[in-house]
């Protein structure tokens, strides 16, 4: 089998876009990848959508050797076969990782956005994307496809744009954030409140940008815990010690970089913290969970089946029995509304016992693989 | 009498005839919703021999996945939890193929049934059949048939339903029998004397008064 191999992230530029709180953002930039190629009549193209912490490097590996957060999905043969599809995927607005977002320079000050960046929402995302979709020459995708606020849209291009998607995959997702999540998300944003970005030290240009505090990583430590599920850590970690030689007198608070905790848990959670700090800005990380928490069809539209009404995509919903943050009856909540509007609507609760991240985790991509191939095929 | 199964029957959609009595039944182009609706073979030969457009109905993963693979519509739902959600008379017919036994409350899946579907066509297997029922009265247990193929104590079969307590059932749930086919040894018939005797399935389309 043939495999997708290095891909360079590309850059298109805008103007600009109208932000759905009525300001305005521009210019604006969005980084993206494709894998596969156009047919004759364009119309075999697939938008891949990533969730909070996600980029555009989906599939295949990037200069470094790194492989793409979705490379069990996307690639030749695989569940959407890059030889029968042309897929993009595209940093959202408000990321870190090539799109415009608080990192980029703000063309009135000189200086990065930072925490002065505009509120923006999921639908500001999915405008992003489908001015890239319409600069790529789509008239009509063939899928839109996406987990956690992939999913959310996924969910908000079929109301949006109906008439520029044959069908749309949303997966572990819900049409309104539900408490519990808001509450998760504010705990994190608490956490980069309560430890300030102190630059390490203005005169020395080498360290001008590093970020001394480790909020944000905390921040991925909660959200890494509602990923999971009890399951998944009892049998990824149990409750085996790391540090074999404590000797009941004394216990690590994580000071230690890299030594991280006495539990294998703690260790897990301390790596995932670090590791995202290095990888993740946290100004991007507020403005993206603040649109996940605002994301709400039933607000915006009155209820959700008016949300629903324009719909004409084929909808395919997918939940995962063990994944508590976003659980099966949010899906369902959408699959009732959408029977309600009657709209073309499948839907499979997938028993997987690695919690909200099923869709991510290479153990759950031979399930997964086959539903979406399925779907995807009888489009 | 030893425990040894009775050969008198097949199960309902595994032989032709069981789909055949049933695509028979379906008007060609109508939406058609599956109860239970397994692999998807019964729908995939409706959307193929009669253009429906059907959406099944399945618990079991690995059938919810082949379905999905056939390029079946399916939902992963408990028809114990009934159907929520679907509209009132959004099928042109609601299928339930030798399921009902097995749902913990049949009444209210039947009365869902028939707020979604103009029509519905139920098939079950007849737990009075007389070799099952002199069987059941020789021995004084609770015969093992093909019908209903596993010991009282360990069976997805939890009802012992007859063609004679479906006709009353109906009835009493006012609802209206409009078709009634049987069948006896892999042969389908409507006009079948005793057929609460003889048939070894019941296939009744049914639709709210």
């Amino acid at each position: 089998m043939d495999q997708i191999g290095v891909v360079e992230t590309q850059y298109l530029q805008f103007d600009g876009l109208r932000l759905e709180s009525g300001g305005y953002l521009g210019p604006l930039i969005v980084a993206y990848e494709t894998y596969g190629k156009f047919n004759d009549k364009k119309d075999n193209a697939v938008l891949v959508l990533h969730a909070l912490s996600g980029d555009a490097h989906a599939a295949g590996l990037d200069e470094n050797g790194r492989t793409g957060w979705w490379d069990g999905m996307i690639g030749p043969g695989k569940g959407i076969d890059t030889n029968k599809y042309f897929v993009i995927c595209s940093n959202c607005l408000g990321g870190c990782k090539g799109t415009t977002g608080p990192t980029s320079i703000n063309p009135d000050t000189g200086a990065a956005y930072g925490r002065s960046f505009p509120l923006i929402t999921i639908g500001d995302m999915v405008n992003v994307q489908a001015m890239l979709v319409e600069k790529l020459g789509i008239s009509k995708l063939h899928t839109v496809i996406g987990g956690s606020m992939g999913g959310m849209q996924a969910l908000d291009w079929a109301c949006r744009y109906s008439d520029k998607l044959e069908s749309a995959v949303v997966i572990a997702a819900t049409a309104r954030l539900s408490p519990q999540g808001i509450a998760f998300n504010w705990v994190g944003r608490n956490a980069i409140r309560s430890d300030p970005v102190i630059p390490v030290n203005h005169s020395d240009s080498t360290t001008g940008d590093a970020k001394s505090g480790r909020g944000l990583a905390v921040a991925r430590m909660i959200g890494h815990i509602t990923y999971l599920s009890e399951e998944t850590m009892q049998a990824k970690f149990g409750r085996k010690r790391t540090l074999r030689d404590m000797d009941g007198t004394t216990y690590s608070l994580g000071e230690n970089e890299g030594m991280g905790g006495e539990f294998e848990i703690e260790s897990y959670l301390q790596h995932k913290g670090s590791s995202f700090m290095e990888r993740f800005d946290e100004d991007s990380y507020i403005i993206i969970t603040k649109a996940i928490d605002y994301f709400d069809l039933v607000r915006q539209y009155g209820d959700m089946v008016s949300a629903f009404e324009n719909i004409t995509a084929k909808m395919f919903i997918i939940s995962f029995t063990s994944d508590w943050l976003y659980p099966t009856s949010m899906s369902m909540a959408i699959v009732r509304a959408l029977q309600a509007a009657k709209k073309h609507v499948s839907f499979v609760e997938v028993d997987l016992p690695y919690g909200h991240d099923s869709f991510l985790v290479p153990q759950g991509m031979p399930t997964l693989t086959r539903i979406v191939r399925g779907f995807l095929k009888g489009v | 009498m030893s425990d040894q199964v009775l050969e008198i029957r097949t199960p309902f959609h595994e032989f032709e005839v069981g789909f055949n009595v049933i695509i028979d039944l379906i008007t060609p182009s109508t939406r058609v919703l599956d109860l239970g609706c397994g692999s998807g073979t019964l729908l995939a030969r409706l959307r193929d021999e009669k253009d429906v457009e059907g959406c099944g109905v399945e618990l079991d993963q690995e059938k919810v996945i082949r379905c999905t693979e056939r390029g079946i519509r399916v939902m992963t739902l408990d028809l114990d939890h009934g159907l929520e959600g679907f509209p009132d008379l959004s099928y042109e017919y609601v299928v339930l193929s030798r399921t009902l036994q097995q749902i913990i409350n049949p009444e209210r899946l039947v009365r869902e049934m028939l707020r979604v579907g103009s029509k519905c066509i139920i098939a079950f297997p007849n737990f009075a059949q007389w070799k099952i029922a002199l069987r059941y009265l020789l021995t004084g247990r609770t015969p093992i048939v093909k019908t209903f193929p596993h010991p009282w104590y360990n069976t997805p079969d939890i009802h012992r339903v007859t063609i004679s307590d479906f006709r009353h059932f109906i009835h009493d749930i006012g609802g209206r029998i409009e078709k009634e086919i049987f069948i006896i040894k892999d042969t389908p018939g409507t006009n079948i004397s005793w057929p609460n005797g003889r048939a070894e399935w019941g296939c009744f389309q049914i639709s709210a008064q």
